[in-house]
């Protein structure tokens, strides 16, 4: 039961760190833009 | 409209509607130019971040009927379902960057494979790949917005068409003006929401439902191959033909391509692995509603399997997680019919005008801007019309998938073989798909002789998918070695047992008959074709340049194809 609950939920927590890592690299990159005067896109 | 499946109120959902579309279109607005570049407008000057290409790659990939279908995987074939949907779909993006690295390095600044296809050949390669491209991203368009009118008309009172119109409405309002850019920046705002969507509605649901417990209490719902992780049903059913279809799916999107031409070229490959890993999480963990759903001895509406998600969504989540769910779907179906109708904007523009009608030293970026929005509305148009009549999408898609597969070693030898020529490829793709026709199709009887000779190209299939992945890798000589050693392996397994999977053989007929045809047609050819050329030729239209007046009629410029100087 374990190994199962653990099989199910596992890929919303590996979906929640990639949602940080995009998040943070969003960021980090409309920072930087901004301290450049660019536009983001 | 059934009552019993009205889950929101008409007011609510307009106000749901109105909350993502106009968001969506607020966001599209602060970017956007009174002067677009033509250039901006498809690829967006081919240095978008990690972030946002991240973020735009996972977002297009997921698509509302991989989520559909992952669930139905696992509520069909068990635990290992999902696995054998989302693992191998993941598998797309991350078998493709390391053509992806080589293709940019090739065409810098290209906007299309079919664009480079153009340079490297001529037009009737381009034209090939350019047509797959076309009915395959219109199909996934019809698709999005079938899944939004279901849904639409499944949580409200509202009915399909008028779901199907709200959608499309919304998809056009907010990427017509911008194009690919505001494609990719809205992108991650849907990404984040359908991230964050599922990181909290699968384990919710998953205690709602009774889990833990209910997997010892619903065992008994479950088949022996159901509950064995390593089912050969679903790896045969299932996985087998997706991994057939790693490279096509890759290779024949446009979406995919756009965003390869977009990205910085120094993040493809974080782009790429980030995205495969989004991806795959994503799905699979959607997938796991339907393993759910199966142990609860869930039986979906009218025996539907594309009823699971909404129906377990509509049973154990509250009202606030119901509508958060409603986001999560409709910014799926909006992420990639925003791309479809960016890609299809880029092959009108690009493939069509740029380089066909006009000629690149000619095509004035104005047209090319009119052209690219024209587009999207009569995209819009004719899937919104396919959609109501409701056509039957999954045979559309596997004749489009063969196509991509008959055109997968045609396209990826063209940038690294300097001896293929136009003719190689234009007969071997026409060629594969005579052959995979009348197998997918069962056109003729799988007895006998033709059985085993369909076995055996499929068998050299095998090792032909498989050497192409690992040459993408590792280069020719392990490809080679592990292309031939999976040929041998199979075979003794495969040779009178393929005949009985028509779906699977058939895409590896098409892989085999357009690489063996290709081959042979390229190897005693004394072509040795220049690569500087494509980065010369496939470039920015849009340089700020007034375009180059008449042109006498039947004069050589410098858009002149590779064929052409043959």
């Amino acid at each position: 039961m374990l190994a199962l609950s653990l099989y199910v939920l596992i890929w919303p927590v590996i979906v929640a760190v990639v949602a940080i890592v995009i998040s943070k690299a969003f960021i980090s990159e409309a920072r930087e833009a901004k301290r450049r005067g660019e536009d983001l896109i | 409209m059934n009552p019993e499946a009205v889950g929101f109120s008409a007011l609510t959902i307009v106000l749901l509607l109105v909350l993502f579309y106009g968001g969506t279109f607020f966001v599209s607005t602060r970017i956007g130019k009174k002067n677009e570049n033509a250039d901006g407008y498809m690829t967006a000057g081919n240095k978008i971040g990690f972030g946002i290409s991240a973020a735009s790659m996972t977002a297009t990939w997921i698509w509302a009927s991989s989520m559909y279908a992952s669930a139905s995987s696992g509520y069909t074939y068990g635990i290992s379902g999902p696995i054998h949907y989302g693992l191998w779909g993941a598998l797309m993006i991350l078998f493709i960057y390391p053509f992806g690295k080589r293709i940019r390095k090739v065409a810098p600044k290209a906007h299309t494979l079919a664009e480079v296809m153009y340079v490297r050949h001529g037009r009737s390669s381009q034209l090939m790949l350019a047509g797959s491209n076309v009915v395959g991203s219109v199909i996934s368009l019809m698709s999005n917005f079938i899944a939004g009118g279901v849904l639409i008309s499944m949580l409200s009172p509202f009915n399909f068409i008028q779901g199907v119109f709200a959608v499309a409405g919304g998809v056009l309002l907010y990427t017509l003006w911008s194009g690919f850019r505001a494609s990719v920046l809205t992108d991650f705002m849907q990404v984040i929401a359908m991230l964050g969507a599922v990181a909290i509605i699968v384990p919710f649901i998953f205690f709602a439902a009774g889990f833990p417990a209910a997997f010892e209490t619903g065992a008994a719902n479950l088949t022996a191959q159901q509950s064995n992780f390593f089912s050969s049903e679903a790896f045969l059913n299932q996985g087998a033909p997706y991994i057939a279809a790693v490279l096509a799916y890759a290779i024949g999107n446009q979406t995919i391509a756009q965003r390869l031409f977009a990205v910085r070229e120094d993040l493809i490959k974080p782009t790429f692995i980030t995205a495969t890993i989004g991806y795959g999480a994503m799905v699979i963990g959607v997938g796991m509603l339907g393993v759910l759903a199966l142990y609860l001895g869930f039986t979906p509406t009218g025996g539907d399997l594309n009823n699971i998600i909404p129906e377990m969504a509509a049973s154990y989540l509250p009202g606030i997680l119901l509508a958060l769910f409603f986001i999560m779907i409709i910014g799926a179906l909006s992420s990639t019919a925003d791309s479809d109708l960016s890609a299809l904007s880029s092959i009108m523009m690009a493939d069509i005008y740029g380089q066909n009608i006009a000629g690149k030293k000619k095509a004035n970026p104005k047209t090319m801007l009119l052209v690219g929005r024209l587009t999207m509305v009569a995209a819009t148009a004719l899937a919104v019309a396919l959609a109501s009549m409701q056509m039957n999408i999954l045979d559309l898609l596997v004749f489009v998938g063969a196509l991509w597969g008959a055109l997968v070693f045609p396209v990826l030898a063209s940038f690294y073989w300097k001896k293929v020529t136009n003719k190689a490829f234009t007969v071997s793709v026409i060629a594969a798909l005579a052959v995979f026709i009348p197998v997918r199709f069962d056109l003729i009887p799988m007895t006998g002789i033709t059985a085993v000779l369909i076995e055996l190209l499929a068998i050299l299939g095998i090792g032909i998918v498989l050497g192409l992945m690992a040459f993408g890798f590792f280069g020719l000589r392990p490809a080679m070695v592990i292309g031939i050693g999976a040929s041998v392996v199979a075979a003794p397994f495969c040779f009178g047992f393929l005949r009985d999977y028509t779906t699977l053989s058939a895409s590896l007929v098409a892989y085999s008959v357009s690489t063996i045809i290709c081959y042979l047609m390229s190897f005693r050819s004394t072509q040795n074709f220049d690569f500087a050329v494509i980065a010369e030729r496939a470039g920015d239209f849009d340089t700020g340049e007034q375009p180059v007046a008449a042109v006498p009629a039947g004069s050589r410029n410098s858009t002149r194809t590779a064929q052409e100087r043959e």
